[in-house]
């Protein structure tokens, strides 16, 4: 049998990540996937949405560019090439993430691992088992779609890996969700063409989102991508056949003939057996951990999607590096508290720390100040002046939550992110000289209007809240 | 001419007293028994009235100033009338702390004098200055002798500039001192987040006192909040009082301690017939009756001394300890020992609501001889209290605990309390104790001798 310093389960974001920082402290580790390396992130998450949303993008871009002077007669979207850019994509990504473990010396395992006993696990591989002894293990088992019981199985019926894995565009989509990954998927899809309607059971879709943030957001989708957004609406009924789909909700019947479901996601630990090492899932499926993403079990970590954190790629990244270094005896501080959030919808949209509506519930005093991309030069001439970006600060001028809904939102809240962590002020983030013309200059102009000199929108629209 | 108004003089003890809130404003009309402030003395809370009628033409001593009695606070007169030309009553800092006791013992200061009227004790050591003179230390920075470079260079820095020694005429603090002190105090290694700067710097925080609990050492903006939520307070009047009066009393005066266990089982019963019978007497009701009793038969323990002489009291004042939220006062039964139980309970009752009210006139807070401390209440098995300053023992009582207790060869259980004496041993020695505090215990005990009262 051989024995390990560290045995990682699941390639995806977490745990590549966490199997390389353990085998550069010099520890002997193994990484052990059932299905592909990257996990859903790579494969059938971030990274193929990514390669769709931007071509979905460049369409839209290239309709609607009558303003700047463009115009595309007989514009067509080529679905079959669009899917080879994205296999593609995801195959170079993925044979990255193999020769990164083994430039750093990680072994690799395909097959599906499962507990022995305390130390001790068992591989199952196509060419047969093998057993492992292992000082420490890190699960990084992630999640995936969890399909409501009223929904039948069919070939009009997907989730999301199953979207991205066809080879066509379906004319009528129907999303069930409006959740980010709902957003995402109808919005690429009705920037590709076809026709959607999204249904979602609560009063509002992102409602992760402050209301000012997700009316733009939905305002968007309703009016420049022309989908039809019905909130409030319970899904009662899936009729499903080979040709098409229908949805009863609301005492209203939707057709399509595809239907996506987007309704959440579950963590994945069958197969583990961790009831053998006495590691037992809470009441919804995830491995309870500490700040430093260990279990309850010693020597054995959760990240990611199945410790119930945010579940989010690059959460999963940061908590399998400190997985690692906490595994190996490396003192560590615990898990960061500040994640962002990044949406790909048509705007963007990104958030970090504290929202308005957070800070509101808690009873917490804040200060406000939105800045719009209409008052930003770059976006105007760009033909993207709709959406703004709103600092959030406390009392004492400390920046604790930023938003941004807009063009280039997701790479703009890095810097939010940045100033929030290091305890900036709206002063500095103010004073800090930002080149012109760029988007990054919003993040300065609104840290002016917070701090109620602005330049570049009248006075009298000052910080609120 | 306009009239003075001067601070009153509570209790016939109060040196000076603090103004709380100002009821009236200037240019307003006042008639005769107008209430025109609120003060804090050392032991209440007080409304002063108004002895004239006019228009408040001036305040003199604004809320929070603490001034000698007697002062002139405010002026009365007729709008338009000139206020003599008097120089201002020298105002103490708002809740001065009161300096550290003398290392040797002294006698009860003039702050507050809680024996009865007596020939005063020989003073063994200078009397503890007022606490109106006493030095703020926490003002210090105002009195600094340092150069407005200096200090700005300070102010940049988010420091406190007072440690640094100066080496300017008369050591006053100049730039090249600051400079020096931050090179000193590794100020250049200092990390620290711009918020947390900020903070630290409106707030007053000094930055070089901060541990950071950022990476590597950085200070955050919760090590400032943290520096901010420790920092000293100053206390309130009456907890400043309590802390002058029992450090003198605990580091001067030799406590000694004897408890006894007194069986309650038949007080108790009796007392429980007496509540049916519409007659709610409480258990410190009996406690203070006995330990009257006790009192008589022992005056040893009614006496004090400073170590040279012995004054024993001829009458018992019996103080009774409440507990407010603001901290603890002391109400004093006069001439307990003419009092019946019915009395002693009238007389309790009522000062204890005055004291939870906060309406406890200074002098019903002193002149005790002896104290009682109950803490029956409170689910305690034992404790021990501080001697009153002034007094000479004290008796510290806990909760009724049933208790399995051997009686006759068979195990009981007993509704037992347990009492604690504490005893200045300059006074009296441990075997007068035991039996004072047995006789406290028998008379609890003993049916044929509370029948007697009640």
């Amino acid at each position: 049998m051989d024995e390990y310093d560290v045995v990682v389960i699941g390639a995806g974001p977490g745990g590549y990540p966490a199997a390389i920082r353990a085998a550069q402290r010099g520890a002997r580790t193994v990484i052990i996937e059932r299905e592909a390396w990257g996990g859903t992130c790579l494969n059938w998450g971030c990274i193929p949405t990514k390669a769709m949303i931007a071509a979905g993008e460049t369409a839209w871009a290239a309709r609607h560019g009558a303003a700047l002077g463009i115009r595309a007669e007989g514009l067509t979207v080529d679905y079959a090439a669009l899917c080879r850019h994205k296999d593609a994509t995801v195959n170079r990504l993925g044979a990255g993430v193999r020769s990164l473990l083994k430039a750093n010396g990680v072994e690799q395992i395909v097959g599906e691992a499962s507990f022995v006993s305390h130390g001790r696990l068992q591989v199952q591989a196509p060419g047969g088992s093998r057993w492992l002894a292992a000082r420490k293990v890190i699960v990084a088992t992630g999640s995936e779609s969890a399909m409501p019981s009223l929904i039948p199985s069919a070939p009009s019926v997907v989730e999301s890996r199953g979207f991205l894995a066809r080879t066509a565009l379906p004319p009528r989509l129907l999303v069930l969700g409006g959740g980010y990954i709902g957003c995402e998927l109808a919005g690429l899809a009705a920037m590709l063409g076809s026709e959607v309607t999204l249904v979602e059971l609560l009063d509002d879709i992102l409602l992760l989102l402050d209301p000012d943030v997700r009316t733009e957001v939905r305002r968007s989708m309703e009016r420049h991508l022309n989908i039809r957004v019905v909130t409030g609406c319970r899904a009662e009924r899936v009729d499903a056949g080979e040709a098409g789909v229908r949805l009863a909700a609301g005492g209203e019947s939707f057709e399509a003939d595809l239907l996506l479901v987007a309704t959440g996601r579950r963590p994945v630990t069958r197969g583990l057996a961790a009831e053998r090492i006495g590691l037992a899932p809470d009441e919804k499926g995830f491995l309870r951990v500490d700040g430093r993403n260990r279990t309850a079990v010693p020597g054995v970590y959760a990240i990611g999607d199945v410790n119930g954190g945010p579940q989010l790629a690059h959460a999963a990244t940061s908590q399998g590096l400190i997985a690692a270094d906490d595994a190996l005896g490396h003192r560590t501080p615990p898990n960061e508290t500040l994640v962002p959030g990044v949406i790909f919808t048509h705007p963007e949209v990104a958030l970090v720390g504290v929202t308005e509506t957070s800070a509101r519930e808690q009873g917490r005093s804040i200060r406000v100040a939105r800045f719009p991309y209409a008052a930003l030069g770059r976006a105007v001439a760009g033909g993207v002046a709709e959406g703004f970006v709103k600092w959030i600060a406390d009392p004492d001028g400390r920046l604790v939550g930023a938003a941004a809904v807009g063009a280039r939102a997701t790479d703009l809240i890095s810097e939010a992110a940045l100033a929030i962590r290091a305890e900036l002020t709206a002063d500095e983030v103010g004073r800090t000289i930002h080149p012109h013309p760029t988007f990054g200059e919003i993040w300065m102009e609104a840290a002016h209007v917070l701090a109620g000199h602005p330049v570049h929108v009248p006075p009298s629209r000052k910080s609120a809240g | 001419m306009p009239h003075a108004v001067a601070m009153p003089k509570p209790g016939q003890f109060t040196e000076e007293c603090t103004i709380l809130k100002w009821h009236k404003r200037e240019g307003d009309p006042v008639a005769k028994g107008d209430i025109l402030f609120e003060i804090e003395t050392d032991k209440a809370n007080m409304e002063v009235e108004s002895f004239y009628e006019g228009t408040l033409l001036k305040i003199v001593v604004s809320e929070g100033g603490t001034v000698p009695v007697q002062a002139t606070v405010a002026w009365i007169g007729q709008p338009g009338e000139a206020i003599p030309a008097a120089p201002p009553p020298p105002l103490a800092p708002p809740a001065a702390p009161i300096p550290p006791p003398p290392a040797a013992p002294a006698p009860a200061g003039p702050v507050v004098p809680a024996a009865p009227p007596m020939p005063a004790p020989a003073p063994v050591a200078p009397a503890l200055a007022p606490a109106a003179s006493a030095p703020a230390t926490t003002a210090a920075p105002a009195r600094l002798r340092i150069s407005p470079r200096a200090r700005r260079r300070a102010r940049e820095a988010v420091i406190d500039p007072a440690p640094i020694l100066g080496s300017g005429p008369g050591g006053r603090i100049l730039e090249r001192d600051v400079m020096a002190y931050l090179a000193a105090q590794g100020y250049d290694r200092l990390r620290i987040s711009p918020a947390a700067k900020d903070l630290a710097r409106r707030e007053g925080v000094d930055i070089l006192r901060l541990r950071g609990s950022g990476e590597a050492g950085r200070i955050l903006i919760e090590d400032v909040r943290r520096a901010i939520a420790e920092r000293p307070r100053p206390m309130s009047r009456m907890r400043q009082v309590i802390a002058q009066r029992l450090t003198q009393s605990f580091t001067t005066t030799p406590h000694f301690f004897v408890t006894v266990s007194a069986d309650l089982t038949d007080l108790l019963k009796h007392r429980r017939r007496l509540k049916e019978l519409g007659e709610p007497y409480t258990v410190t009701d009996f406690i203070a009756m006995a330990v009257v009793l006790a009192l008589r038969e022992f005056p040893d323990f009614n006496a004090r001394t400073d170590g040279r002489q012995v004054w024993t009291f001829s009458k018992v004042h019996l103080g009774l300890a409440v507990s407010l939220d603001s901290g603890l006062v002391v109400p004093v039964i006069r001439n307990a020992d003419d009092l019946s139980l019915r009395e002693l309970h009238d007389t309790a009752a009522a000062l204890v609501e005055k004291a939870r009210a906060g309406k406890l006139t200074p002098d019903e807070m002193t002149g005790g001889t002896f104290t009682i401390s109950n803490m029956g209440m409170l689910d305690v098995e034992n404790f021990t209290a501080i001697i009153n300053p002034g007094e000479g023992a004290i008796l510290a009582v806990a909760s009724t605990q049933e208790t399995p207790v051997a009686r006759g060869g068979t195990v009981e259980v007993r509704s037992m309390m347990k009492m604690t004496l504490s005893a200045d041993h300059r006074l009296v020695d441990g075997a007068a104790a035991a039996r004072f505090i047995n006789a406290i215990r028998k008379r609890l005990e003993d049916p044929a001798v509370w029948r007697a009262w009640a």
